[in-house]
């Protein structure tokens, strides 16, 4: 079972300094290592952005798949090996822009695996363009007249649309985000993790005392009720804000918002999927019985 | 226009045509699977609108006692289920042919005047014994009796397709038969054409090119598929998911990207896995694809062709996407494209595709149509036991050292450990990588030439594993054709008839169309006295493959595009043409 260490590699980040990224990394390696992995039971896919390029830096059975493509190439991987624990990293434009129509089927179709979603608000490696989640009337080259449209809630449509275990967490509180991937690793089912992951180099607005000062653990909160999916919707309507809204105006809830355990998984209702599919071409298939059906 | 019988094959063609909706497919198969019952050789063509109710539906059964490749092009028998079948199908009739109708429906006058009418009270009859449903039954058992066919095989089929639903169904069934059957015989004297069952025939199955390919499949231990509808690939999907039992997990994903992304991510857990569509699915699976390329991903990729482009002609076909799937994506990878002639070709083709695909490391196209595809021929089950299974250098269990996914080695094929075994740490990348499979050290210059050279230097070990050409007819020919693809049937046909008029055609069938066997075409249109290109498509896009391949350009080339196959007339008809001009010299110089 790799520790934090052996899950590096050589290859070292290449993220700016100062970047949430850093936090996020930090945290999964200490989450693997807690949940106790050996290297032959998990495998990481990633998409294209900044948050994909840590690809390069944990040491697994990784695949570093396509812009918007993570989700799909690791259901693939989910619904066709039931040993394995499939995370997968992408950014917000990777996972709720591009990949938008694959997190929706990802959420309804319940397959065990885990999606960490790095919501820097801001396309990081493409130099700063508005993203799905970007706030509303926020200036950037891509919009330089302010965002017009309503931001993506990636909670509230997790919620809606059926992901069984659905969490937020700021990639700043590092122990509370490693607790929160520690959940959602042991979670059956698709876990969905929104990570505030301030990007310093290009979204100005959303920095770390921007969200430091807005946070708040929605476990503290009296009524706090994660078995209600109509609770955790609520929830999750309560971050639309604007630029402007003073901290105390606008309190971004974290935590797990909604969790349902006990949902059989996409692979448990694949009876033939109890071993690893290759395992089916070890020797060709007999197939008189599907021939003769056609005589 | 053709007299009756004239025809040089001994064969005989039924034509059902009538509203969508009523039946009409099933109904022609049905026929064909009795007459293959009882020892005769069948090919359907089925043409029908992109409509689900409202349209003009046909299929045509041809069926003989010798077998043929290719489906009717003229009609003996239409059994006209509505006035605008008689309006649409009467001209195929061949002079002296019969139209099966139902005076209720149907004025006599309104029959085309080269024809014979045979009255058959079908509705009237199909409600009698349970419904207006029947009238299809009612209908087939005339055509058996116009034939002098025994009734006994369709009664048997009835029972077959009924007893299991209800017996009082089956019994109306076979009473309606009989009553259709009796009525029309009463015409069968005026009428010359017979058939009769071959006893003793050996066992065939009726098959369409897509049950060919799953079949394939299945056959090649596939673990994975997943797809998004669209015609005419639809059927796959449908057919693996009634599948799912053998051992394979079956997805209807929510788009073509998530198809091709998916079988990229299964094929990384070393399961056999497969998506397929038609050409506009294949252009959202365009940027995955290449992915498949440069992760050196074994995966293989059904495209069934229609016309396009956009949505084009959804139920018809062409071969027009023959240089887009060798082109597909950005950036150069290896890629293999197989393009199968016909039901058994697919078969073998779809477990050798698994194979290359390991072996190779890289995506594999079967490469089809809707002609291949929707169109069911009897044929001789599949030889099962020349499949064999070839995995490559794929490592599924145990453990390695020192592992380097992207190890740079002589044949440029990179020894796959499959995640579970020990030691298989790796980076599959989409971005350039170095050997372990890191990005950042993709982007040096010398690494990027190293994985690149290594990757490219498959293609040289895909020529020496890929399927040859296949040569048809005698070495020297008036004509010789060269073509790829479902042309397969209608061109051997065409030799056929031209054979037996004293012209004689010889045919190279491209099976791998890429890498593009240029020795093979080259060393076939250098000897050719006159050499034809036929595909369907406007820009001849085998042709420019030649040109390009072998710097050789042929005499002429036969081109349809209307959305419907050639007919083997058609191609025997252009081959007439040819042989009336002077053969080119011989002169030993690549024109
Ligand atoms: C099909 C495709 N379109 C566009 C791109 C270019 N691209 C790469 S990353 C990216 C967006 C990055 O933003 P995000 O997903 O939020 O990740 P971040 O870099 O902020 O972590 C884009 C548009 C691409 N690689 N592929
Ligand atoms: S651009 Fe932003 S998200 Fe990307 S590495 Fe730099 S700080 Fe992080």
């Amino acid at each position: 079972m790799p520790t934090v260490a052996e899950l590096e590699q050589a290859c070292k980040p290449t993220w700016c300094p100062g970047c949430g990224d850093f936090q996020m990394w930090k945290a999964l390696k200490q989450a693997i290592e807690n949940v106790g992995y050996t290297y032959e039971r998990f495998a990481v896919v990633w998409g294209i952005g900044n948050a994909g390029n840590g690809a390069d830096f944990l040491r697994c059975q990784g695949f570093h798949a396509l812009h918007g493509r993570a989700l799909p190439t690791a259901t693939g991987i989910a619904l066709t090996n039931p040993e394995l624990k499939v995370i997968v990293e992408m950014g917000d434009g990777d996972g709720y822009g591009i990949g938008g129509n694959h997190f929706l089927h990802s959420c309804r179709r319940n397959v065990e695996m885990v999606g960490i979603f790095h919501n820097n608000q801001i396309y990081g490696l493409t130099t700063g363009q508005a993203s799905p989640t970007s706030d509303q009337f926020m200036k950037t080259p891509s919009t330089p007249g302010g965002v017009i449209e309503e931001p993506v809630n990636p909670v509230g449509v997790a919620v809606a649309q059926g992901a069984t275990f659905v969490a937020r967490t700021f990639s700043g509180d590092v122990a509370y985000t490693q607790s929160i991937y520690e959940q959602a690793l042991r979670h059956h089912g698709f876990a969905v993790v929104d990570v505030f992951q301030p990007c310093p180099t290009w979204n100005k607005n959303n920095t770390f005392k921007w969200y430091a000062e807005r946070v708040y653990k929605l476990e503290d909160e009296p009524g706090y009720d994660p078995d209600s999916r109509v609770w955790a919707f609520e929830k999750s309507l309560s971050t639309f804000h604007d630029l402007t809204c003073a901290p105390d105006s606008c309190r971004l809830p974290v935590g797990v918002f909604y969790r349902e355990e006990g949902v059989p998984t996409y692979q448990d209702r694949l009876p033939q999927l109890a071993q690893p599919m290759w395992r089916q071409a070890r020797k060709p298939r007999d197939i008189s019985r599907a021939m003769r059906a056609l005589g | 226009m053709a007299q009756l019988g004239e025809r040089g094959t001994p064969d005989i063609s039924i034509r059902i045509g009538g509203p969508a909706g009523a039946g009409i497919k099933a109904a022609g198969q049905s026929l064909a699977r009795t007459f293959m019952r009882e020892g005769l050789w069948t090919m359907d063509l089925t043409e029908y609108p992109s409509l689900i109710r409202g349209g003009h539906n046909v299929i045509t059964v041809r069926v003989g006692p010798k077998p043929f490749f290719s489906h009717a092009v003229d009609v003996d028998i239409l059994i006209a289920l509505d006035r605008l079948t008689v309006e649409k199908d009467g001209p195929s009739l061949v002079e002296g042919g019969a139209v099966v109708y139902d005076p209720a429906s149907v004025e006599a006058a309104t029959l085309p005047s080269h024809a014979r009418g045979v009255p058959v009270q079908l509705d009237e009859i199909a409600k009698r014994n349970g419904g207006v449903i029947m009238r299809n039954t009612v209908a087939m058992a005339a055509a058996l009796a116009l034939l002098r066919f025994p009734l006994e095989p369709f009664e048997s089929a009835l029972h077959a397709q009924f007893d299991s639903k209800s017996a009082e169904v089956a019994e109306g069934n076979v009473r309606a038969a009989r009553e259709g059957h009796a009525e029309a015989w009463k015409h069968a004297d005026d009428f010359p054409l017979r058939l009769s069952p071959v006893p003793g025939a050996p066992e065939r199955v009726l098959v369409d090119g897509n049950d060919a390919v799953c079949l394939g499949a299945l056959a090649a231990g596939i673990g994975f598929y997943a797809a998004y509808p669209m015609t005419p690939a639809s059927t796959l999907l449908h057919y693996m998911a009634r599948h799912e039992g053998d051992g394979v997990v079956v997805k209807h994903v929510e788009d073509e990207i998530a198809a091709m992304n998916m079988v990229v991510g299964a094929a990384f857990t070393g399961a056999r896995a497969m998506c397929a569509t038609s050409g506009g699915g294949f252009s959202l699976m365009a940027e995955a694809f290449g992915l498949a390329g440069v992760t050196e991903s074994a995966v293989v990729v059904g495209v069934f062709s229609r016309p396009g482009p956009a949505t084009g002609m959804p139920t018809w076909t062409e071969q027009g996407d023959l240089q887009f799937v060798i082109h597909a994506a950005q950036g150069e990878f290896p890629r293999v494209v197989l393009a199968p002639g016909d039901r058994d070709d697919a078969f073998h083709l779809t477990w050798q595709a698994f194979n290359l695909a390991d072996r190779l490391q890289t995506p594999v196209v079967l490469l089809g149509d809707s002609y291949l595809s929707d169109n069911r021929q009897s044929v001789l089950p599949f030889e099962t036991a020349r499949v064999t299974i070839d995995r490559g250098e794929t490592i599924t269990e145990g453990e390695v050292s020192d592992y380097l996914r992207y190890r740079d080695t002589p044949d440029g094929i990179s020894p796959r450990a499959i995640p579970g075994v020990k030691g298989a740490e790796q980076l599959v990348n989409s971005y350039e990588h170095d050997e372990y499979g890191w990005g950042q050290e993709g982007e040096r210059a010398e690494v990027r030439v190293q994985q690149d050279e290594k990757r490219m230097r498959k293609m040289e070990l895909a020529r020496t594993l890929a399927p040859a050409p296949v040569a048809f007819g005698p070495l020297e020919a008036d004509v010789s054709i060269v073509s790829f693809g479902s042309t397969k049937g209608p061109i051997r046909d065409a030799m056929d008839e031209l054979a037996a008029e004293g012209v004689s055609a010889n045919f190279l069938q491209v099976v791998t169309c890429w890498p593009f066997p240029a020795r093979e075409v080259s060393g076939f249109l250098a000897v050719a006295k006159r050499s034809l290109v036929v595909e369907n498509n406007y820009t001849g896009q085998l042709e420019q493959l030649i040109r390009q391949e072998c710097l050789m350009e042929p005499d002429d080339r036969l081109h349809r595009y209307d959305g419907r196959a050639f007919t083997y007339a058609q191609i025997a008809e252009k081959a007439r043409e040819m042989v009336r001009r002077p053969a080119r010299e011989l002169t030993g110089v690549t024109r």
